[in-house]
C-alpha cells in the first residue's frame, strides 16, 4: 500500500503544479494523497454526495480571537551564566485544546521548539507534566486553561527543585527518597494456603486513597517544610507511600518501617501545613496519611 | 530525522545553517542569541509585533533577590539507584518527643481557659501553667531552629542557636519562678495589666 | 513505513538538487551538523555532576498561591514566636532588672500602662490578644488534626477561616470591651 501510494505520488508529482516541495506543514491534509486516492479508486467504496455531508469550519481567527497570555519560566543549561527568566507567549484559545498541556504542546509545535517540558500520557496517570500553574502545583494535562483572557497565566516548574531545563526539574533526590522507604511487600512467611496472600475487604479498604498515588511530586514540592529540609525530610508523597506499606496487612515489616521514620527529621518536619492535600491533582490526602503514621507511632 | 519531520527547520537550515546547528546540537556553544530569537527565524508569523520586546522576555527577578539562606548547588550522593541513607531510630527525638509535645499542648488548653473563666487564683495551677508554657515555648523555638538552620549546612550556627535557646529557657524558668514566688503570678499580672 | 520514508527522501532529494551533495537515495543517513563525542559511564557521571552544580532552584515562596493552609500555618508560627519571644524577653529583663535598676514588678508595670493614652492601650491589647487567640485556636485545630480528624479540603478551609474570624472578633472584644 505504501509503495503504491508513493508510486502514485511520483506519477502525480510530475504533472501537478507545485512550486515548493517543502511547503507542506505538519498537520495539514495533503492534497497529493487525495489525488492518489482519486487515481486509484476503490470499487467497494462509494462516495457520499456533498448534499449529505456536513462541513466543520475552522473558527474564524479574526472574528473572535481569544488571545491568552502565558508567562513561562525559562532556563537554558547551555547558557549556565544567564539567570532564569520569564518568557511570554500568546495563543488563540479558539485554536488550542482545553488543557494547559495542549497550550504548552501548541507553543512547542508552532511557536518555540526550544520550550522544554515533560509530558507523556496527557490523562493524569503518568505524573510527568507536574508543574506550578498559576501558583498551584498540578498536572498540566488535568488543568484547564482559565477562559478569562484578561488574566495572564504563569507557569513555573515545581517549586524549590533544581532545574534541568525550563519546566523540567531534577527528581533524582525524590526517587532516591522513595527508594529508601522500600516500596515493596516485605514478608518472610509463605502464604498459609501456599497460593496467595489474602486480605479481608476491610484490610483492602485501608489502601484506598493510598495506592492511587502516581508520584508526580506535586504535594512534596508544595510543602514549605520540604522546601527547607529536602535533604532529610521525606516529604508528603514518599510518606504517603510509606504509609501505604505500613497500612498493608500483608506486610510483615511494619515495625522496621516505623523505626526507619522514628527520628526528628524523616516524618516530624511535617507541621500539618496541609498544602499537600490541597494541591494533590489525584484528590488524595497525604496529610492524613502522615497523621496516621504519627498516630500509629505515638501510642504504641 | 528532525529535518524530515519539521520542514520549517529544514527551510531555515537551507537559509541559515548556523541556526540549525544551534537547533540540532545538544552541545551548542552559545545557545540562542538573545538579539535574534530562533522564533523570528523559524516562524515569523507567530511573533506578535504589538508586544514590545522588553515584555516578551523579562528577566526573572525572584532569584536575583538576596535570600537569607540560598540553597547550595545540587549534589547527589551515589547513583540514582542508591536509596537515601535511612537514619537510626531515635524515638526520644521522634515519636516520644512528638507525643510529649502534644500532651503539653493539650494540657495548656484548660490551664489558659480556667483561671480567666473562673476568676479564682490557684498558685499550683499558675505554676503548672508557667512550667508548661516554658516547655511549649522551648519546643516551638527548637522546631524553628531545626527547620531554618540546617545542621549539615550551618553546624556552628545551629549549635549556637540551640545553646542560646537552652540558656534562654533556663533563664525564663528562673525568672518565672521568682515572679511566681516574689510577685503576684502571671495570671494575676495579666489580669491587672489588662484592667489597667 | 520505512520504505515509504526512504522513497519520500529520495523524491525530495530529486526535487531539490541544489540542497546538498547528492547522496544515494537508498541510504538512510541522518545528517548531524554537530560533532558528537562518545563518553564512558564515569565521564558521563562527571559531566552530569558538573551540570548539577550550575542548576538554579525554581522559585517557591514568592510564586506559590496564597492559600489559607500555609498562610494560617505560617501565621501560627509567627504568632507563637512573637508571644514566646515576648515572654523570653520579659523573663530575661525581669532577671536583669535588680542589677540594672529597672522596675518590672507588677504594680509599677500596671502604673506605667495606666498612664498610657487610650489608643495606645487598645493597640497594645490588640497586639497581644490577636496573636494569643489565633495561636490558641489554631493550636486546637492542629491538635484535632493530630487525632486524625478534619482532613477534608473543605473542612480545612472552613476551619481555617473560622479561626481567623474568631480571633479577630475575640481580640477586638478583649481589647475594646474587656
Amino acid at each position: 500500500m505504501a509503495t503504491t501510494r508513493a508510486l502514485a505520488r511520483l506519477a502525480t508529482r510530475r504533472t501537478a503544479v507545485r512550486p515548493a516541495v517543502f511547503t507542506r506543514s505538519f498537520a495539514s491534509v495533503d492534497p497529493i494523497s487525495k489525488a492518489a486516492e482519486a487515481t486509484v479508486p476503490d470499487p467497494a467504496r462509494k462516495a457520499i454526495p456533498k448534499s449529505r455531508t456536513s462541513t466543520v469550519k475552522d473558527p474564524e481567527p479574526a472574528k473572535a480571537a481569544k488571545i491568552k497570555t502565558f508567562h513561562i519560566y525559562r532556563w537554558n543549561p547551555d547558557e549556565p551564566t544567564s539567570k532564569p527568566r520569564m518568557q511570554t507567549y500568546t495563543l488563540d484559545l479558539n485554536k488550542t485544546g482545553p488543557m494547559m498541556l495542549d497550550a504548552l504542546i501548541r507553543i512547542k509545535n508552532e511557536t518555540d521548539p526550544t520550550l522544554t517540558f515533560r509530558r507523556s500520557c496527557r490523562e493524569g496517570i503518568c505524573g510527568s507534566c507536574a508543574m506550578n500553574i498559576d501558583g498551584v502545583n498540578t498536572l498540566a494535562c488535568l488543568c484547564r486553561i482559565p477562559t478569562d483572557t484578561a488574566k495572564e497565566s504563569r507557569i513555573y516548574p515545581l517549586p524549590h527543585m533544581f532545574i534541568v531545563k525550563d519546566l523540567v526539574p531534577d527528581m533524582t533526590l525524590f526517587y532516591k527518597q522513595y527508594r529508601s522507604i522500600k516500596p515493596y511487600l516485605q514478608r518472610a512467611t509463605p502464604p498459609p494456603d501456599g497460593r496467595e496472600y489474602r486480605q479481608s475487604i476491610a484490610e483492602r479498604k485501608k489502601l484506598d486513597g493510598l495506592y492511587e498515588c502516581i508520584l508526580c511530586a506535586c504535594c512534596s514540592t508544595s510543602c514549605p517544610s520540604y522546601w527547607w529540609n529536602q535533604e532529610e525530610y521525606l516529604g508528603p508523597a514518599v510518606l504517603l507511600q510509606s504509609y501505604r506499606w505500613i497500612a498493608d496487612s500483608r506486610d510483615e515489616k511494619k515495625a522496621e518501617r516505623q523505626d526507619a521514620l522514628n527520628n526528628s527529621m524523616s516524618v516530624y518536619r511535617c507541621h500539618t501545613i496541609l498544602n499537600c492535600s490541597r494541591t494533590c491533582p489525584k484528590g488524595l490526602n497525604p496529610a492524613l496519611a502522615i497523621a496516621e503514621i504519627k498516630k500509629s507511632m505515638s501510642f504504641m | 530525522m528532525a529535518s524530515i519531520m519539521r520542514p520549517g527547520l529544514l527551510r531555515s537550515a537551507c537559509q541559515n545553517p548556523a541556526a540549525s546547528q544551534r537547533m540540532l546540537s545538544s552541545f551548542a556553544r552559545s545557545g540562542i542569541k538573545r538579539s535574534s530569537p530562533l522564533i523570528h527565524q523559524l516562524r515569523p508569523q507567530f511573533v506578535h509585533p504589538t508586544i514590545p520586546k522588553s515584555t516578551r522576555i523579562a528577566a526573572f527577578h525572584v532569584t536575583q533577590r538576596q535570600q537569607i539562606i540560598p540553597p547550595l548547588p545540587q549534589k547527589i550522593h551515589g547513583t540514582l539507584n542508591d536509596p537515601v541513607p535511612v537514619p537510626n531510630p531515635e524515638p526520644v527525638h521522634g515519636a516520644y518527643h512528638w507525643t510529649f509535645e502534644r500532651l503539653v499542648s493539650v494540657g495548656l488548653i484548660p490551664l489558659t481557659i480556667v483561671p480567666f473563666a473562673s476568676g479564682s487564683l490557684n498558685p499550683v495551677m499558675d505554676a503548672t501553667l508557667c512550667a508548661l508554657l516554658v516547655i511549649h515555648s522551648h519546643i516551638g523555638f527548637e522546631s524553628c531552629i531545626i527547620d531554618y538552620i540546617p545542621k549539615k549546612r550551618l553546624p556552628i550556627s545551629r549549635m549556637v542557636a540551640m545553646w542560646a535557646l537552652r540558656i534562654g529557657t533556663v533563664a525564663l524558668g528562673v525568672a518565672l519562678y521568682s515572679f511566681e514566688t516574689n510577685d503576684v503570678g502571671i495570671t494575676e499580672a495579666a489580669k491587672r495589666l489588662w484592667q489597667a | 513505513m520505512a520504505s515509504q520514508r526512504v522513497f519520500q527522501l529520495g523524491l525530495r532529494r530529486a526535487a531539490v538538487p541544489s540542497f546538498s551533495k547528492v547522496q544515494p537515495a537508498g541510504r538512510m543517513v541522518q545528517r548531524r551538523l554537530a560533532a558528537t563525542q562518545h563518553f564512558g559511564e564515569s565521564e558521563g557521571q562527571q559531566i552530569l555532576a558538573k551540570q548539577r552544580l550550575r542548576r538554579p532552584v525554581s522559585p517557591h515562596l514568592t510564586i506559590y498561591r496564597p492559600q489559607i493552609t500555609w498562610y494560617a500555618s505560617s501565621l501560627n508560627r509567627i504568632t507563637g514566636v512573637a508571644l514566646s519571644g515576648t515572654l523570653y524577653l520579659f523573663g530575661i529583663a525581669y532577671l536583669a532588672a535588680p542589677t540594672l535598676g529597672w522596675h518590672l514588678e507588677t504594680p509599677s508595670l500596671v502604673a506605667a500602662v495606666a498612664s498610657w493614652p487610650v489608643f495606645v492601650k487598645v493597640g497594645a491589647k490588640l497586639a497581644v490578644s490577636f496573636p494569643f487567640i489565633f495561636h490558641s485556636l489554631n493550636g486546637v485545630r492542629h491538635l484535632v488534626w493530630d487525632v486524625g480528624l478534619g482532613f477534608k479540603n473543605v473542612t480545612v478551609t472552613q476551619t481555617g477561616w473560622a479561626v481567623v474570624g474568631l480571633s479577630v472578633v475575640g481580640s477586638l472584644y478583649l481589647s475594646l470591651l474587656a
